[in-house]
């Protein structure tokens, strides 16, 4: 705790300062960013990503986003959206061996229903509509795992007349999974990898700020 | 004098040639021959005698392939490519080389011809390399097309072991043209052009049969300003790009027809792009301004597109660094800074480059903020009719028909480099018409034989009052259709008012002695292609006056030919930069908004005869830069004088307001008021004693004259080959 | 057969010393809470993060080998902080844990083995090496 003090907490609560007086934008790019000082090994890590709060107001919302935070991360209903053989791998997540419930990860059918799509697979142009329809009937907030390199950048099918290079030029990307297909236990850690995403969230702390 | 090379002696009329210029009113046509019939593919056809079978064939639609042939050459009949079969004729003709006779009947499918063709093309396949997979003409070449077209679908060449394939030594003709001899066919249209348009007689071949080699015999570059077009010429790829050389195939490129700027005759181009980036540059047909061809500027300098670009905007720091910030942070610095500034204090100046829109949104909007200073770099002298009448600073001629005048005074312009393709009509006139040139000035080289008036000011007054005594006098009495053409760079001497009275003078006192009333002979040669667009709207030539009050905020609309410098101004003033190349202008600048070069925008220029036409946009502007009157009405919101108009169609509306000939594209208004701007030139009439000097003087001065091609590597290389030629002892 | 193991008492020892090996009550009511798993075994080693590897061949294959991290991390384990040389013996691609395997390469230019950045300042960011097409002014500095 102390280390990650020493670390983020100087330049941050400057910022902050700035921030509260108004100053130009980019500072509060920064603010916003959701990036914590790179870890160091041997060193203690405290559970809430939000160590840098100087009074008790601040202390108190950031807990509220902990809270907040939690629940979201640990309830992730994934809408699957298997357009390839990395279908096969994720059906493999939900199977007993890696049995991705434990993780409160939950396939839903109706993207009304789930926070997180995944796309697994190559995403053809005649796909790509239906593809952002169904994410725009995502409640927020949602997120979205690439999977796969078809999915990622084109992957082998790049060069293609009918494929999307890259699913992220139709729904913003929150974690790409590479591989070709990516293992059921590759898919596993970018879930977990996308929990951890979920755990720096900052939505009321924003909400307070403004 | 024998004007027309030796391959002239078996060139014959050609109708096609004369028949746009036939449409004009004025042209007093001897009446037209008796036409008769002819059968090309049993297909009747009437022809004027004279006309080639190739032409008459052309008139019925049957093409007929060719190599050597070309509408705009002289004809060679070398390539016998286009070997028709003609009945009762022993053996088949070439149709380029052969004139129709009565009656004639032409098969242009029957068996001989096509066994002949097929043999022909055997011949040239003989000595061709195979290389097309490594060849810049793939995709775009006359011989693989017809090959696949009209030759045979297989080989008997099969002494690849024994003697080969002819192979030729490559030839170094300068940084544009890429030679790669082997490939070459011995059309000679390169040979042709060099001599009857670019008027450079270096081109030649030597040897014969198989040893039969184009080249210029000595190692030499090929010194012209319109080298490029023999690469379009090629038929094969033996001359292509050395810019482009590996660049793309042609299938790849998108092609969006636009207008080159970087001369004032705004020259019809297609701009090849491919992912986003300017790959080369191509003529397109008009017959009214560039015919097919294109000067080496505007075809090599778009390399420039590529380099000194300012992609962000930039502002001066406390350390006085020019350092990139957003739009926002620039933005709002410009309108403060207009803001601050008191009415009359406030400069606007237009560049070289700059296009209708955004003149007329930052003269809108410096009118909004109370001040009328809008100038433009080139002066113009104001006195007397001044930029009121359109016919005082256009080409009233028209480009077009420049070549069909017998007789051409220059007036300090140097055609060759300041209009290089109005300068081919020129010597198309000299060689077709018999056109004479007179020239006043100092020697320059034309490319064609030219009067040499003299250097005196004072030259142009005695043509004027009629008192002189030179031969040039009496030419231009007996010519019936006589073209005076000032150059504009002469109006910014003091002298400049009473040199445009006097030429203003004689040109109107031929043209009211002229039978054909329809026939303009003032014409005014701008240098830039923003400048007849800018006085149509009503910026005032010159920044001279302005300067002098000491401007607190100056807004450089692309202005980057050194006019204003920093010395001048005072030392508080606020210089704000709108452009895309980082140069003079952006060097001086406190603010610097990245703008769009003419490939990126969609935009309207005027060119010299007054004919208004548009750019499109070929690709996106780099970086951050945006289009140029978008920026001017976006920093006219924030300044809190909002325009009223927010897209492209509204600002033709405003233009078009303004003069509706700045959005009648293509087409050309003819002037009036001749006599109107005679009549208030007359007092102006001074004495002058000054000399009329050209600014373009050498080949080397012409490649480098304007942001973009002061940009461009290309342009460069074309400089130091020149200066290097001039030291080689060929 | 042993009466215990027919009455399944074995498994009571299990758990017993599994309570035993975890800290008693307290401390294996926190293991359970921080990896949602109470297990028994041998210490086979700790690497240098502080991350210890057990072993016990009682468990089904796939699960006889685990990894516990090192305490100061807490709840944010990752599967990235398994060093490269732990990583093999922890998959079976060998059974020789690095410091018993005298066949390991070790040179001096090798790289220290860092854990998955994404999400800090410390991550990778890709960058392209093509050039770009357009070639930016430079000011020139004043002097």
């Amino acid at each position: 705790m102390q280390a990650i003090k020493a670390l983020g907490a100087a330049a941050p609560s400057t910022m902050l300062s700035v921030v509260k007086k108004g100053a130009f934008a980019p500072v509060v790019e920064k603010i916003r960013q959701v990036h914590l000082p790179a870890p160091k090994p041997n060193e203690t890590r405290p559970y809430s990503p939000f160590q840098d709060a100087t009074n008790m107001a601040e202390m108190a919302v950031a807990r509220l986003d902990d809270l907040l935070n939690w629940g979201r991360k640990g309830s992730m209903w994934p809408m699957t959206f298997g357009l390839a053989c990395c279908a096969v791998e994720m059906m493999h997540i939900a199977a007993p061996r890696y049995d991705m419930d434990r993780y409160g990860v939950v396939f839903r059918a109706s993207p009304r229903q789930s926070d997180v799509m995944i796309v697994a697979g190559t995403l053809t142009n005649k796909m790509a509509p239906a593809l952002r329809k169904v994410y725009d009937q995502m409640p927020d907030p949602r997120w979205v795992i690439s999977m796969g390199s078809c999915a990622n950048g084109g992957g082998y099918y790049h060069y293609s007349y009918s494929v999307v290079r890259g699913c992220d030029r139709i729904v913003p990307v929150d974690i790409y999974v590479p591989g070709c297909p990516p293992t059921a236990e590759a898919l596993l850690y970018g879930v977990l990898q996308l929990q951890k995403k979920v755990k720096r969230m900052k939505t009321v702390q924003i909400w307070y700020r403004k | 004098m024998l004007r027309q090379p030796l391959t002239r002696a078996l060139k014959l009329s050609s109708p096609a040639r004369a028949a746009p210029l036939a449409a004009r009113t004025f042209a007093a046509q001897p009446p037209a021959p008796e036409k008769f019939e002819v059968f090309i593919d049993d297909k009747p056809v009437q022809v004027e005698p004279g006309t080639t079978i190739l032409q008459a064939a052309a008139l019925v639609g049957v093409e007929i392939p060719r190599f050597c042939y070309h509408e705009r050459l002289a004809v060679a009949g070398n390539c016998r490519m286009c070997l028709v079969e003609i009945e009762k004729s022993p053996k088949p003709a070439a149709a380029c080389a052969m004139p129709v006779m009565k009656g004639m009947r032409v098969k242009t499918n029957s068996d001989l011809t096509k066994k002949a063709r097929e043999g022909v093309m055997e011949f040239l396949l003989v000595n061709h390399p195979l290389d097309c997979p490594i060849c810049d003409q793939g995709g775009e070449c006359d011989l693989q097309d017809q090959s696949m077209a009209f030759g045979s679908d297989r080989s008997r060449f099969t002494d690849i072991h024994f003697s080969g394939k002819r192979a030729v030594e490559d030839k170094d003709v300068g940084p544009l043209i890429k030679t790669i001899m082997t490939r070459c066919i011995h059309c000679t249209r390169c040979i042709r052009f060099a001599s009857e348009v670019a008027g450079v007689d270096d081109f030649g071949t030597t040897g014969r049969g198989t040893d039969m080699q184009v080249g210029t015999y000595v190692e030499k570059m090929f010194l012209s300003e319109l080298s490029g077009n023999i690469i379009d010429l090629c038929p094969v790829g033996a001359l292509t790009s050395k810019p482009y050389s590996f660049a793309a195939r042609p299938w790849e490129t998108r092609r969006i027809d636009s207008v080159d700027v970087l001369d004032p005759l705004g020259s019809n181009i297609v701009v090849a792009t491919r992912t986003n980036e300017v790959l080369r540059i191509l003529p397109r047909t008009n017959e009214e301004i560039n015919e097919e061809w294109l000067s080496d500027k505007s075809r090599f300098a778009c390399d420039g597109l590529k380099r000194q670009r300012l992609v962000t905007p930039m502002m001066k720091d406390s350390r006085g660094n020019l350092t990139p910030v957003e739009w926002e942070d620039a933005m709002v610095a410009a309108a403060r800074a207009l803001q601050d500034c008191p009415p009359g204090k406030l400069l606007a100046v237009a560049g070289d480059l700059a296009d209708a829109e955004s003149l007329v949104a930052l003269k809108d909007l410096v009118n909004r903020l109370g001040s009328e200073n809008t100038c433009t770099e080139q002066y113009f002298p104001l006195e007397g009719a001044g930029i009121d009448l359109r016919s005082s600073y256009l080409c009233n001629t028209k480009i077009a028909n420049v070549e069909e005048s017998d007789f051409v005074l220059l007036i300090g312009a140097n055609t060759r480099f300041e209009a290089p393709l109005l300068n081919a009509r020129i010597r198309k006139a000299y060689i077709h018409k018999d056109t004479d040139v007179a020239f006043i000035g100092p020697k320059v080289d034309l490319t064609y034989d030219y009067t040499h008036v003299g250097d005196s000011a004072s030259i142009l007054k005695d043509l004027a009052s009629g008192t002189s005594s030179h031969e040039v006098m009496k030419r231009l009495e007996s010519a019936k259709r006589p073209v005076v053409i000032l150059g504009a760079d002469q109006l910014k001497t003091p002298e400049g008012a009473a040199i445009l009275a006097y030429t203003q003078e004689l040109a109107l006192r031929l043209q009211d002695k002229l039978e054909d009333k329809s026939w303009k002979v003032l014409n005014v040669l701008q240098r830039t292609a923003s400048q007849v667009a800018a006085l149509d709207i009503g910026y005032k030539p010159g920044v001279g006056p302005v300067l002098q009050d000491g401007p607190k905020v100056v807004y450089l609309l692309g202005a980057d030919s050194g006019v204003v410098s920093r010395d001048q101004l005072p030392k508080d003033a606020v210089v704000i930069y709108q452009g895309h190349h980082g140069d003079v202008g952006a060097a001086m600048a406190d603010i610097v908004l990245p703008g769009a070069a003419y490939t990126e925008k969609r935009a309207t220029y005027v060119n010299a005869e007054g004919r208004a036409q548009q750019t499109l946009a070929a690709v996106s502007p780099p970086g951050k830069a945006r289009d140029d009157w978008k920026i001017i009405r976006a920093l006219s919101e924030i300044v809190g004088e909002r325009l009223p108009y927010d897209s492209l169609d509204e600002v033709r509306d405003r233009l078009s307001q303004i003069s509706p000939a700045l959005v009648t594209y293509g087409n050309v208004e003819d002037n009036n008021y001749f006599a109107q701007a005679r009549a208030l030139a007359q007092s102006l009439q001074k004495p002058v004693s000054g000399k009329v000097d050209v600014q373009l003087k050498q080949l080397e001065d012409f490649f480098m004259t304007d942001t973009i091609s002061r940009a461009s590597p290309t342009m460069a290389k074309c400089v130091q080959a020149v200066l290097k030629q001039k030291q080689s002892k060929y | 057969m042993s009466l215990g193991k027919i009455l399944a008492l074995d498994k009571l020892t299990n758990f017993f010393n599994a309570l035993r090996q975890n800290g008693g009550i307290k401390g294996s009511l926190y293991k359970l809470y921080r990896q949602d798993e109470l297990k028994d075994g041998k210490l086979v080693g700790e690497d240098k993060y502080g991350n210890k590897y057990y072993e016990n061949a009682r468990y089904f294959y796939g699960r006889n080998r685990w990894v516990e991290y090192n305490d100061k991390v807490y709840l944010n384990y990752d599967g990235s902080q398994v060093p490269a040389e732990w990583f093999g013996w922890l998959h079976y691609k060998t059974d020789l844990p690095p410091h018993q395997d005298p066949s390991r390469p070790k040179y001096k230019w090798m790289a220290d083995f860092t854990e998955n950045m994404s999400g800090t300042t410390g991550q990778y960011v890709p960058y392209s090496t093509t050039r770009s097409k357009v070639e930016p002014w430079v000011p020139k500095k004043a002097a």
